[in-house]
C-alpha cells in the first residue's frame, strides 16, 4: 500500500460546507467578541445581544429575534449560527424556498432582503434583523399573484418545480431593478440560479413577458 | 408522417401545467418540507476516500452532545468515497451535525483505483468474440477502416431535492414520503423494513424534486429512516447532504469506447470490431454503453467489460447507456464520412434502415439549413461554425396500470393514478387525456398522483408513465362519459347512442343539458370507474424516433464551444400538452448539452476522493448556455397512440455537438467534456498533422 496517512474526517464525510463554514465563524466570533467585551464590565455570563461600533454581538447559545418576514414580525428563539434558509423553513415554516447546494451556488434559497434578492443559505438569521424579508409565500396575496407568478404559469416555466421560488423571487429582484430588462439582461441576471431539469427556455420567456419591455 | 409548425397537439393543446400555481407560490410540499413534531435527523458516517480504513473515532465524545440518540460503526473499511461506515440519529439537525463532528472518525487512506485506463484489461486479453473473423473478414474488404477510442465520462445525477426518505411508524401501520420515481417501489422498501404488509404503509410522494433515474427503492435513505422511526416510535427524516448526493446517490458510467470500422467505397457500413469499457463502482456491473446500434453496422464484433473504481456506484440516469453510446457512434459515423469525403447526412441517410427516422433527417435538415454545412474545419476566421446531426430511438412496448374515474353530482371529475409526476407532467397528461376523452373543461378537474393508497402505476423509468397510463385514462374516461350519456339519455327517453359531449354540454340534436345539470342526476355519492386495460386506446405505437440537428460555434484561439442552435425533431406518438411535451424536449437537450460540455465527476488520482462534489465545481449548463432549441412534435401517424417522451430526447445531443465541433476545427474531439483545452488539443493535433 502506498500514499498511507491518516487524517481527520469532518463532519458529514469531509470537507466544508460553506453553510458549516459560517455557522463556525459566526458562532467562534460571537464568543470571542463578547469575552472581550464582557471582561472587566461584569463577572455574570452575557445573555443577550451586546451592541458595540454598531455590530451586534451574539453570545453562542440560542437568542430570541424578531424576524420580519412577508410582513409580518415574526418571534423566533434561533442559534446565532442558524442561517436565515434554516430558520425560514424549520421554525417559521415557510418552505417554499429550498436548500439545494447549501452554499450559494444553486439559487434555490433566494429571498428578498430589504428588497434586495440574496442567498438565504448564506446569511445568518441575525443578520437580518431589522430588515425586511420577504419569501416566495411573501410574493403571492391569496389568489392574487405576482405578475411574475402568473407569466411563470402561462409559459410552463417550470418542470419539478423545486428550483422555481429561487427563479421566481429572482425574477422579481431582476424587474425591479431593470423594469425593462432584455433577453440578455434576463440570461444574465438568472445566471445564479440552476434549474436541473433545464427548462429555461421556458423561464426565459415567462420573464421576458413579465417585464415592461416583453424582454425583446 | 408529418409536424406542424405551432406544435398543435391534440388533446388540451394550451392548457397550463395542473400544479404550476402550487410550484411558484411555494405551497407545494416535497418530502423535504415536511418537519412533524419530535422528528429524529439521523444519516450516515462515510468514508472520506477512495479507500479507506477506520482508524479511529470517539463514540462516547458523539454520544454526550445533547440529543444525540444512536451512534454505530457497521464497517471498517470503505471502498469508495461516501462509503456508508455507520450512522448516526439524533433529536434535531443541530445535534445530529454536532455529533458527526465530535465522532472525529480518523481513516488512513489506501490505493484507490481511479484511472479507468489503468484498471481495464487490455483488448488482446479479452476474451474474443466468436464472429471475430467474419468482423476481420469485413473490415479487410472494406474501402475504408476508422480506428478510433471515444470517451465518455461519469455524470451526476445531481437531483435538486436529494434523496430523502422521512418515516413514521405507528406500530401497526406507517406513513412514509420520499422523495421518488416509484410510489410502490419505496413502499413496498418501506414495508419490508417495518415488517409490514405493504397495505399497511401510507406512502406519499405528491411533489419530487427531479430524478432522472436515480430514484426508484427505498435506497439507504430510506432504510435507515424506517428502521430508526420503527426502534424509537417517532417520525424520522434521512435527507442527503449535497456532497453526500454527489458521492452516493449513482451516476451515469464513464465509458471508453474502441471502434474499428469499415464501408465500402459508396459509403454502406460493413462492421468491424467494437469493444467498450464501462466505468463503475467498486463492484457490481451496469456500464453498458449502446454502442453500436440504430444504424446498419453490418458485421460487429463487440465486447464490454465493466471497469471498477474506487467511486460511487452507477444507477439508472435518463436513457441509461444511450447518450454515452450514440456520442460514440455518431462521432465514428461523421469521421467514416470525412474519410469517405461524403457528406454526413447523406452517409446517415444511406445507413438508417428506419424510414420515419429518414424523414425526419430530411425535415430537420431543411430547418437548421444544412445546406449552408462547409466542409470540415474550412470555415473562416477564428470563431468557426459548425453542424452536426444525430438520431436516437426507443421502442414502446404496452404495461400495467390502473386509472381510476370519479364522477361527483356537483360535477366535479377526478382522476386518480398512484403512480408519480417527477416533473415530466404526469399529473396534467393524465388529467388531459380524461378531458379530451370526456368532452369537458378543465374546471370540472381535480387529479390525484403519487399516492400509495390510489390505484397501482408503473414507476417513471424507461418513459413508460405516460405510455402506460393514458389507454387506461381514456377508458376509464370512456366508462364516465357513457354513463353520464346513459342518465341523461333516461332523462330524455331517448338512445344514448344519439347524445354527444363538447365543452361541457350533452347534446342531442338541439337538445343541450350542461355536465353540472347531468351530474344532478346521480344518486349514488359518486359514481368510479377503473380500467386496467389498453383495449382500444393503444393503437398502432411508433417508435419514439428522435433526431437532432445542432450548430454550434468555436472559438479557435480560446477553443471554448458554444452551442447556438438545435433543431429537436421528436416523434411522441400523440403528444397530449403542449407545454409539457415541448418543456421535456427542450430541457433534455440542455441536459444533454452539459453533458457534453461541460459535467464531469473528477476524482482525485490518488485518494479517490471526489474533488467536484458540490455544484459550482461540479458545472451544469446555466442561463448563459442556453441555445436556441426548436422542438418538433413529429406526429408520424394521425392515430397512435401516446408513446414515450421523457429518455429520448437527451440521447442524440452530445453526439450531434460532437459532431459540430467535428465540423467547425476540422479535427474530432474524442473524449467528453468538450472542454476548451480539448479543443486546443484537438486543434494542434491536426496543425500538427496527427489527425
Amino acid at each position: 500500500m502506498k500514499d498511507q496517512r491518516d487524517t481527520p474526517v469532518t463532519p458529514a464525510g469531509g470537507g466544508f460546507s460553506r453553510r458549516g463554514f459560517i455557522k463556525g465563524v459566526g458562532g467562534a466570533v460571537g464568543v470571542a467578541a463578547l469575552g472581550t467585551v464582557a471582561r472587566g464590565q461584569d463577572e455574570k455570563e452575557p445573555t443577550g445581544p451586546i451592541k458595540r461600533g454598531g455590530l451586534t454581538i451574539y453570545p453562542a447559545k440560542d437568542v430570541d429575534i424578531t424576524l420580519n418576514i412577508n410582513g409580518q414580525d415574526t418571534k423566533l428563539h434561533v442559534l446565532p449560527s442558524a442561517t436565515l434558509l434554516e430558520v425560514i423553513r424549520e421554525q417559521a415554516d415557510l418552505t417554499g424556498s429550498k436548500e439545494v447546494c447549501s452554499r450559494g451556488a444553486c439559487g434555490a434559497c433566494t429571498v428578498l432582503l430589504d428588497g434586495k434578492s440574496i442567498n438565504s443559505c448564506l446569511t445568518l438569521a441575525v443578520d437580518a434583523v431589522g430588515k425586511k424579508i420577504k419569501t416566495v409565500e411573501g410574493l403571492s396575496d391569496g389568489d392574487k399573484l405576482d405578475p411574475v407568478q402568473q407569466a411563470f404559469i402561462d409559459h410552463d416555466a417550470c418542470q419539478c418545480g423545486y428550483c422555481i421560488p429561487g427563479f421566481v423571487v429572482r425574477s422579481r429582484a431582476l424587474l425591479d431593478e431593470f423594469p425593462n430588462a432584455d433577453s440578455q439582461q434576463i440570461r444574465e441576471g438568472l445566471s445564479g440560479n440552476i434549474c436541473r431539469c433545464a427548462a429555461y427556455v421556458r423561464i426565459f420567456e415567462a420573464v421576458g413577458s413579465a417585464a415592461k419591455g416583453g424582454g425583446a | 408522417m408529418s409536424y406542424r409548425e405551432d406544435n398543435h397537439v391534440a388533446y388540451e393543446n394550451e392548457a397550463v401545467r395542473l400544479d404550476i400555481r402550487e410550484k411558484v407560490t411555494g405551497k407545494a410540499k416535497y418530502t423535504t418540507d415536511y418537519y412533524p413534531k419530535d422528528m429524529l435527523w439521523a444519516g450516515y458516517i462515510r468514508c472520506p476516500y477512495g479507500v479507506g480504513q477506520l482508524r479511529s473515532f470517539d463514540k462516547d465524545a458523539a454520544l454526550k452532545v445533547p440529543g444525540v440518540l444512536e451512534v454505530e460503526i457497521t464497517k471498517r473499511e470503505g471502498a469508495y468515497a461516501g462509503d456508508r461506515m455507520g450512522h448516526i440519529c439524533a433529536e434535531s439537525r443541530q445535534a445530529y451535525e454536532a455529533g458527526l463532528a465530535a465522532l472525529n472518525a480518523q481513516f488512513r487512506s489506501g490505493f484507490a483505483k481511479t484511472d479507468p485506463k489503468m484498471e481495464m484489461t487490455p483488448l488482446d486479453q479479452i476474451q474474443q468474440p466468436d464472429n471475430l473473423p467474419q468482423a476481420n473478414k469485413v473490415l479487410e474488404d472494406a474501402a475504408v477502416v476508422v480506428e478510433a477510442t471515444y470517451q465518455t465520462q461519469v455524470q451526476t445525477h445531481c437531483c435538486l431535492e436529494p434523496h430523502i426518505g422521512m418515516v413514521d411508524f405507528k406500530g401497526d401501520h406507517a406513513t412514509a414520503w420520499g422523495s421518488t420515481q416509484g410510489t410502490f417501489s419505496f413502499r413496498n422498501d418501506l414495508a419490508g423494513t417495518l415488517g409490514l404488509n405493504n397495505s399497511d404503509v401510507e406512502f406519499h410522494c405528491e411533489y419530487i424534486g427531479g430524478g432522472f433515474g436515480s430514484k426508484f427503492g427505498a435506497g439507504a435513505e430510506g432504510t435507515l429512516a424506517a428502521q430508526m422511526s420503527k426502534k424509537y416510535k417517532r417520525p424520522c427524516r434521512v435527507g442527503l447532504s449535497r456532497k453526500e448526493e454527489q458521492l452516493d446517490s449513482g451516476n451515469r458510467p464513464g465509458s471508453i469506447q474502441m471502434a474499428k470500422i469499415g464501408a465500402t467505397k459508396d459509403g454502406k457500413l460493413l462492421g468491424g470490431r467494437v469493444h467498450i469499457a464501462g466505468v463503475v463502482g467498486p463492484t457490481g456491473g451496469g456500464g453498458g454503453a449502446r454502442n453500436p446500434s440504430r444504424y446498419n453496422f453490418g458485421t460487429v464484433a463487440t465486447t464490454h467489460e465493466d471497469v471498477h473504481l474506487n467511486a460511487g456506484y452507477p444507477r439508472a440516469m435518463r436513457a441509461p447507456g444511450h447518450p454515452q453510446g450514440v456520442f460514440g457512434v455518431e462521432m465514428m459515423m461523421e469521421e467514416l464520412a470525412a474519410k469517405l469525403g461524403m457528406d454526413p447526412l447523406e452517409f446517415r441517410l444511406k445507413n438508417d434502415p428506419h424510414e420515419n427516422r429518414r424523414e425526419m433527417l430530411k425535415v430537420g435538415a431543411e430547418m437548421i439549413g444544412w445546406n449552408r454545412r462547409k466542409p470540415n474545419g474550412s470555415s473562416e476566421g477564428p470563431i468557426k461554425r459548425g453542424l452536426g446531426v444525430a438520431v436516437a430511438d426507443w421502442g414502446n412496448g404496452p404495461g400495467g396500470a390502473t386509472v381510476t374515474v370519479e364522477v361527483y353530482p356537483d360535477g366535479t371529475v377526478v382522476a386518480l393514478s398512484g403512480s408519480q409526476d417527477i416533473g415530466t407532467g404526469f399529473r396534467t397528461m393524465l388529467g388531459d387525456c380524461v378531458l379530451h376523452q370526456m368532452g369537458l373543461p378543465r374546471k370540472f378537474l381535480k387529479v390525484k398522483v403519487g399516492n400509495s393508497t390510489l390505484p397501482p402505476g408503473p414507476a417513471s423509468g424507461g418513459s413508460v408513465t405516460s405510455r402506460f397510463v393514458a389507454p387506461k385514462a381514456l377508458g376509464a374516461a370512456d366508462q364516465a362519459r357513457q354513463a353520464i350519456l346513459k342518465l341523461v339519455a333516461q332523462e330524455w327517453q331517448t338512445d344514448a347512442a344519439g347524445l354527444s359531449i363538447a365543452d361541457g354540454v350533452i347534446r342531442n340534436g338541439s337538445r343541450e343539458m350542461a355536465w353540472q345539470q347531468a351530474c344532478r342526476l346521480i344518486t349514488d355519492d359518486r359514481l368510479t370507474f377503473s380500467s386496467s386495460e389498453d383495449g382500444a386506446f393503444r393503437t398502432r405505437p411508433t417508435d419514439s424516433d428522435a433526431v437532432q440537428f445542432v450548430e454550434v460555434e468555436v472559438d479557435t484561439e480560446t477553443g471554448i464551444v458554444r452551442v447556438i442552435k438545435v433543431v429537436a425533431l421528436q416523434d411522441v406518438g400523440q403528444p397530449v400538452n403542449r407545454h409539457t411535451v415541448e418543456n421535456q424536449i427542450t430541457g433534455a437537450v440542455i441536459q444533454g448539452l452539459s453533458f457534453a460540455l461541460f459535467e464531469d465527476r473528477t476524482l482525485d488520482p490518488t485518494l479517490g476522493a471526489m474533488v467536484n462534489a458540490d455544484m459550482e465545481y461540479y458545472k451544469i449548463a446555466g442561463p448563459a448556455d442556453v441555445p436556441k432549441i426548436v422542438p418538433v412534435l413529429w406526429i408520424s401517424r394521425d392515430d397512435v397512440s401516446v408513446n414515450s417522451l421523457g429518455e429520448p430526447p437527451v440521447i442524440p445531443t452530445p453526439g450531434a455537438i460532437g459532431c459540430a465541433v467535428f465540423n467547425a476545427i476540422g479535427a474530432p474531439v474524442r473524449q467528453m467534456p468538450i472542454t476548451p483545452a480539448r479543443v486546443l488539443e484537438a486543434i494542434a493535433g491536426m496543425e500538427g498533422g496527427r489527425a
